[in-house]
Parts: structure tokens; sequence; C-alpha cells
């Protein structure tokens, strides 16, 4: 069957009722976590993972998935309205956002960032139907080597978009490396690190760690900010920009999704830095640069596309090599191996129904959203003002509720209180948490292909250059880790001497 | 004069959140490095499972140094007390700490409605009226406890009544 037949086939599955009703449960809560302070779409997703032990696989998916999607829509209403940004790749779009509803433009640039979303999305989603298929036979040719050298590659994005610097960086990829060994060795299966403690005997778990390091941590934090009392949230109207801003608009959301799709195909991104890189692109390439941060409708339009394009476009590595591409991929490729499927090249072959199911729930996902944003914009802004001292309480037991279920047992409990605590402290240290997790979940995939290589080459590690992609691939990680290092010194330098000055 | 140069330094290196966190993970890849020797390191068909966590934690040592030296640098410099709460915030962040440690010791005895309330009443009573978190706390645990025990059919800790 041709992707157009198996698309039709995937909507004829996502159209059934029940997944219908999953997909607008999941992009409802979506957009909620999205909207409401203290959980991004991390913990969202994770949070809502125990509830679907029972479903089928694809119903879940489509739910989880739609959490996912409706978060990036949600998390800019509460931008734009009230400067606070319900998750990380919205702070790029209040530079312009807020400004634009402080001037009466609310209306606007929620309208301008549902449609953007939209496009961005749906767009991304055909790249899938149309790219994809044509790559399964190209990653169905990777061995160990390939997947050990990707895993580096994405390994290295990571750490050189991690934040402050890249020692901070390495430390929580190592971290979650490490965490992931824990339990049974994959190829001997001996247990290691149990320290005689029968829970660790399967070493520790996704949800839980998910849970506490995006969850508890985040509401730790938030309760040092937030507990004052909420802006209001200034009234909106006019949804749509006026004529002459039509074609800059326009312009902005085609660049946002070619530029967003592209950078969900890297493993290791996040949603922030497509966001960020449109609104350096659209100012670069602006007439009058110096609108931006004053309300310029490029400055939202751009990114908020960007940043739904990447979703679409990190689902190709997701389900192709079954590499996350952000973290909340991370916790959605939790959810896969916890239903049974094994992302990677024969997803596509072996479960066909499923990917295109997904895929198909997406499209439907992405118009729902749109009608849920452009009409409904007032009631989510109400939504926004909910108190975070009423939130918290609700986050935290739902937490707890939810850790215990993934497997009656209050040793996942106590775990997320540990990683909580863990992901507090080291966002107090200013090291990223994201990491922890992403590489935590290709923590085995690493290990299995490392020592399927070193078998393979009989110990010779450096043999895995005379392979091409596996060489290209640790090739562009030298570089990459390079340049971050070269610029992390060239930052250092930089802020001594304006220390100086 | 080398006493009060070694106080002051001591005092700088007391009060470095940075340092204290780089030893703790120094210290833990340093526990990992050695229960990784315990493995088989490389075997007669191959990498033993001792390898890969010997490897990781060797390097997890070398960055966890190079992150305190990092840290012990002047601009890098994080105090405990610039980047922890006092007071108020400090009391509520215990609370919740506080609060998901007693679930963990009292649900087994009194099922989850009983202590899934009680952890719900000790975060809301600090900013609502008693009837308010009363009310929310019995409401909220309840759904909680409809969804996952009767509808999803997932066992949540029960009392000798079953709830």
């Amino acid at each position: 069957m041709d992707a157009f037949s198996l698309l039709m086939s995937g909507f004829e599955t996502a159209l059934s009722w029940d997944n219908l009703l999953f997909c607008l449960i999941g992009v409802s809560v979506g957009m909620l976590v999205g909207i409401l302070p203290g959980l991004g779409p991390s913990a969202g997703t994770a949070l809502l993972i125990p509830m679907t032990f029972g479903m089928d696989p694809i119903s879940a998916i489509v739910m989880l998935a739609g959490i996912f999607y409706g978060s990036m829509y949600g998390g800019t209403i509460t931008t734009v309205l009230v400067n606070v940004p319900g998750e990380a790749a919205s702070v790029i779009t209040s530079m312009d956002g807020y400004p634009m509803a402080k001037q009466g433009r609310a209306g606007v640039a929620l309208g301008l960032s549902a449609i953007g979303s939209f496009i961005g999305g749906v767009v991304a989603i055909i790249g899938v139907t149309l790219v994809a298929p044509q790559l399964v036979q190209f990653a169905l040719s990777f061995g160990p080597p390939e997947f050990f050298a990707l895993i580096v590659f994405g390994m290295t994005m990571v750490v050189g978009l991690a934040g402050k610097s890249i020692i901070r960086g390495m430390i929580a990829v190592l971290i979650g490396l490490i965490l992931a060994v824990f339990g049974m060795a994959p190829s001997s299966g001996v247990v290691r690190f149990s320290f005689g403690i029968t829970h660790l005997i399967d070493g520790f778990n996704f949800v839980t760690i998910a849970m506490g390091l995006f969850g508890l941590s985040e509401i730790l934090l938030g309760l040092e900010q937030q507990l004052k009392k909420p802006e209001k949230p200034p009234v909106v109207k006019g949804l749509l920009p006026n004529r002459k801003e039509w074609r800059p608009s326009g312009m902005s959301i085609g660049r946002g999704t070619f530029l967003g799709f592209f950078m969900g195909l890297i493993p290791g991104t996040s949603s922030v830095v497509p966001a960020l890189l449109s609104y350096s692109l659209e100012k670069r390439i602006a007439k009058d640069p110096s609108r931006f941060g004053k309300g310029a409708v490029e400055g939202v339009a751009g990114p908020e596309t960007a940043n739904n394009a990447f979703t679409g476009g990190a689902l190709i590595p997701l389900f192709l090599l079954g590499i996350p591409s952000s973290a909340t991929m991370a916790v959605l490729l939790g959810a896969f191996i916890l239903h049974g499927l094994q992302p990677g090249p024969t997803l596509f072959v072996r479960h066909p129904d499923f990917v295109w199911a997904v895929i198909a729930s997406m499209f439907i996902g992405n118009l729902l959203l749109l009608f849920m944003n452009l009409p409904m914009a007032k009631i989510w802004a109400k939504v926004a003002s909910v108190p975070f001292k009423l939130l918290f309480p609700i986050i935290i037991a739902i937490s707890i509720v939810g850790t215990y279920s993934i497997s009656n047992s209050l040793w996942d409990v106590g775990g997320l209180l540990f990683f909580g605590l863990l992901g507090y402290l080291f966002k107090k240290a200013e090291i990223p948490v994201a990491p922890i997790a992403l590489m935590f979940i290709l923590g085995v995939m690493m290990e299995e292909s490392l020592l399927q290589t070193l078998t393979l080459y009989k110990g010779d590690f450096w043999l895995i250059f005379t392979r091409p992609i596996a060489g290209t691939l640790l090739g562009l990680s030298f570089i990459a880790i390079t340049i971050s290092i070269i610029a992390g010194i060239k930052n250092k330098k930089d802020n001594l001497e304006d220390a100086e000055v | 004069m080398l006493l009060t140069k070694v106080t002051e330094m001591w005092c700088y290196l007391l009060k470095n959140y940075g340092v204290w966190l780089g030893i703790c993970i120094l210290l833990f890849s340093i526990i990992l490095f050695i229960g990784s020797l315990d493995y088989q390191l490389y075997g007669q068909y191959g990498p033993g499972p001792g390898l890969y966590p010997a490897l990781l934690s060797g390097v997890l040592i070398l960055i966890s140094m190079l992150y305190i030296i990092d840290c012990l640098r002047k601009g890098n410099k994080i105090t405990f007390s610039s980047v922890f709460p006092k007071g108020k915030v400090l009391a509520r962040l215990s609370t919740i700490v506080a609060s998901i440690i007693i679930f963990i010791f009292i649900a087994p005895f009194v099922g989850y409605i009983v202590s899934g309330v009680i952890v719900m009443l000790m975060l809301l009573l600090p900013d609502f009226k008693w009837y308010t978190s009363i009310g929310v706390s019995f409401t909220v645990t309840m759904i909680l406890f409809v969804v996952f025990d009767t509808i999803l059919g997932i066992p949540l800790p029960a009392n000798i009544w079953g709830w």
C-alpha cells in the first residue's frame, strides 16, 4: 500500500468515536497543561501515562500526543495575556505577544498564533507523511554502530544546547545515562547496583523520573514565584490582523513552518530552539527591526509556527529511529515502550496501523485546536486566572496517585519525591534536567549498541569509522562539541570583558 | 595570616552551593565506579556488564571535578542564601515534602482516601479557609479514587475496609 492509502486507513481508525474522544480529551488536557502554570508538556504527558494503562495502544498514544501539541497551543494564551509562559517555547512569543496585548491587540496575537500553529502543525504532518515512508528503507539499513553514533550525535546536541555551560549539560547527560544502568544489564542479564533492594532489580521507572523532574520540581520552583496574585487578563477581541499585516504574517508563518520542521529532524533539540531561531530570523530580515519587542506580528507568527512545526518534524526521528528529539518526545517514547511498541524502523513495517492512525489523529487534533482556540480564546483566558495556590495541591495529588499506579507501589511515590528534589536542587545550580530524562530513555539503547559494536569489531572501537554513516555522525558530533566548547570559552571571555568595562 | 586565609577559604567553600553539589555528584560517581568494578569488564566473548557503567562513572568523575573547579571561580559562585528560599516559602516547600512522606507512611494503614485528604489538607489549609480546604480535599480525592480505582481498575492503597 502507498503512503496515501495508509494515511486514509489511519484516518479511518483515528475517526472512530473512541479515538476521536481520546484525541479531544488529549488536546483539551494539553491546552490546560499549556495554560496553567506549574506543569510543562513533559510533566503533563507523563502525568497522564498511568491513566492509559488499560487503554488500547492507539487510543493511548493519540491522547498523549494530543497533550503534547495541545500544550504548545495553550502555552501561548497565558504568554500573550498575562506574560506568564505556560511552557518554555512560549517565552519567545512573550517578547512581542505581551506588548501586543498591552496595546489592546491580544486577540490578534492569539489569532495569529492559532493560525500559525495550525499551518505549521499540519504542513509538518504532511511532511512526515511524505518523507517518513521514503526514509524507512534507509533507517532499516542502520546497524548497532549507526544507532550508537546517532545517539552520540543527539547527546552532543543536547549538551551544546543545554544552557549555561557544557559542563552542566554533560553532568545532566551522564546522570541520565547512569540512571539507566540500574537493574538488569541488556546483554548478560546481570542485575547491577540493586544494593539488595528488590524494587531496583527492574531499575528506575521512567514515568517516576519524568514526573519528579518535570512535575514536582517545577511545583517546588513555581511556589517560590507564583504565590502572588495572578494578573487580570485583558479583553480579547478581533482575532485577525489588519490587511497590511497579512503578507508579513504569512511569510513568517511560511518560514517558521520549514524551520520548525527541519529542526524537528535533529535529535537533541527542543522546541525552544526553532522558536528562538525563527524570532532571530524574522528580526534579521525585517525592514525595521526596532519594531521587535514592541508588538511586531512577525515576532509572534514565526516562533509560534516554528514551535508547532517542530512537533510534527520530531515525529520522524521518533517513529523511524526511536530517538526522541526533546524531553516530551522522550516521555512519548516511554509511553510507546509501556504499551509494548518498540519505536524504530520496524515500527512502520510491523505496526503501520498504529503509526498512520497517530499521524492522522494529529491532523484532526490540530483542526480541533484551531476551533478550540479561535472562538474560545476568552474562555481559555479565564482558565489562565486560576490561582496557583489552588492548582499545585491538585497537581501533587494527581502525581502521587499517578506514580503509585505505575506498579501499585509506594516505592514509586518515594521515587517521585526523590527525583522532584533532585530536579529542584539541579535547577538551583542551573544544571538542566531535560537531558536527564532524554538520556535515561536512550541509555539502554546506547549500551546495547555500544556493546554490539564492540563485539562486532572484536573490541576495536575505532573500526566504527569505517562505516560511512556512523563515521560521519561521530565526526559531526566531534565538530558540534568543539564548537560548543569554543563558544563557551568565548562567552566567558566576553562576560569577563563586560565585567571589566 | 595563614590561618585567616584558610578560614576565609573554608567559609567560601561552606557557603558555595555549587561546590557541595559537585562533591555529592563526585561521591556518587566514585561509588558507582568502584561498584562497576565488581562486574566483569571484558570477557571471553566481548564486553561485560561492568564496562559501560565503569566508562560512564569514570567520565562523570572527571566532569564533576571540572564542575567543582568551575564553581570555585569567582563569577560562578552560587551561595546557599542566594538560591534557597527562607521564611514562609521555605515552610511551604517543607510542607510539600512532608505531605508526600506522610502519605508514604500512612497510606498502607489508613487507605488512599484518608491519606489523600490529609495530603491535600496540609497543602490547602495555609491558603484557604478550613471548610473550603476540606471541601476541595475531599472532592479531588474522591474524583481521583473513582477515576483510578473504579473506572481504570488500578487498586489504590486500602485500609481494612477496602478504601
